[in-house]
């Protein structure tokens, strides 16, 4: 099971993402939990990405049915992405899709 | 051959000990060994390239392994597993991928356009060729007999 540590308050919830790898060993697991996370909660989502090192497209397929998945009005902010995450939102254009927020160290 | 030979065997002499990292993998074509795989070419690079070209490296090898996994292993065709070879050279990592699973739809290497972006339905697919081919110098394709042959560059920055 993917691990997903939820910090929930009144206005908002933080999902820490606790995998190294959202890659397709783990992109469906990843989806449904998550996604079953953000739809009982409903309020403003917060997900942690700084542990992440590695998202294949896979990994961003699942960030994609997870944003559908909330209203449109709901607010998810991808927080903490690393340079390898970062890259994979930059390269297919969803940079411009999702609020994205990169680690302050960038490489690129 | 004296040692005096060989270093004046060609047109562009170099000494005959370098090493350089290369990689080698027979592995079965499912997600689980792909992440294995990943990991150890990993450990094998980082100390020769640099983190940007090593992400690089890794999601381009993520996307075509993942897909020989999600789709030619599972035709019912051939034994299931892949062969994955790196290369450091000095024009780049030349890297290929070879399976005895389903051919390759030509589709796949006409030059891609990322799938269109709707904002009330976002595609969550499609972007796996399009990562590849960016991400790649010299992509080509060989269907040997019953095999996939997949061969491409990834340019790097070699660390000083």
């Amino acid at each position: 099971m993917p691990k997903l540590i939820i910090n929930e308050t009144e206005a908002q919830m933080v999902v820490i993402v606790d995998e190294a790898r959202i890659d397709a060993a783990i992109a469906t697991r990843f989806k449904d939990r998550l996604r079953e996370i953000v739809l009982r909660g409903r309020k403003p989502v917060q997900l942690d990405m700084r542990r992440v090192d590695f998202m294949d497209s896979s990994g961003l397929g699942a960030m994609i049915a997870v944003r559908k998945a909330l209203p449109e009005a709901l607010p998810l902010v991808l927080d903490g992405l690393t340079p390898n995450v970062e890259r994979v939102f930059r390269l297919t254009r969803m940079d411009g899709v999702f609020d994205i927020r990169p680690v302050a160290t960038q490489q690129e | 051959m004296a040692h005096t030979e060989r270093q004046n065997a060609g047109p562009d002499p170099r000494p005959a000990t370098r090493v350089r990292p290369m990689f080698h993998r027979v592995l079965h074509a499912d997600p689980q060994e792909v992440r294995r795989a990943l990991t150890d070419l990993r450990a094998r690079f980082a100390p020769a390239i640099t983190a940007d070209t090593l992400g690089r490296l890794e999601l381009v090898l993520a996307e075509v392994m993942n897909n020989v996994a999600e789709h030619s292993a599972t035709q019912g065709v051939g034994s299931g597993a892949m062969h994955l070879c790196i290369v450091m050279q000095d024009g780049g990592l030349s890297c290929a991928i070879t399976d005895d699973g389903g051919k390759l739809p030509a589709d796949c290497l006409k030059p891609r356009n990322l799938p269109a972006i709707d904002p009330l339905d976002l595609p969550e697919g499609g972007f796996g060729w399009f990562l590849i081919q960016g991400l790649t110098q010299s992509l080509c394709y060989y269907r040997e007999d019953h095999r996939n042959c997949l061969a491409f560059t990834v340019p790097y920055q070699q660390l000083s």
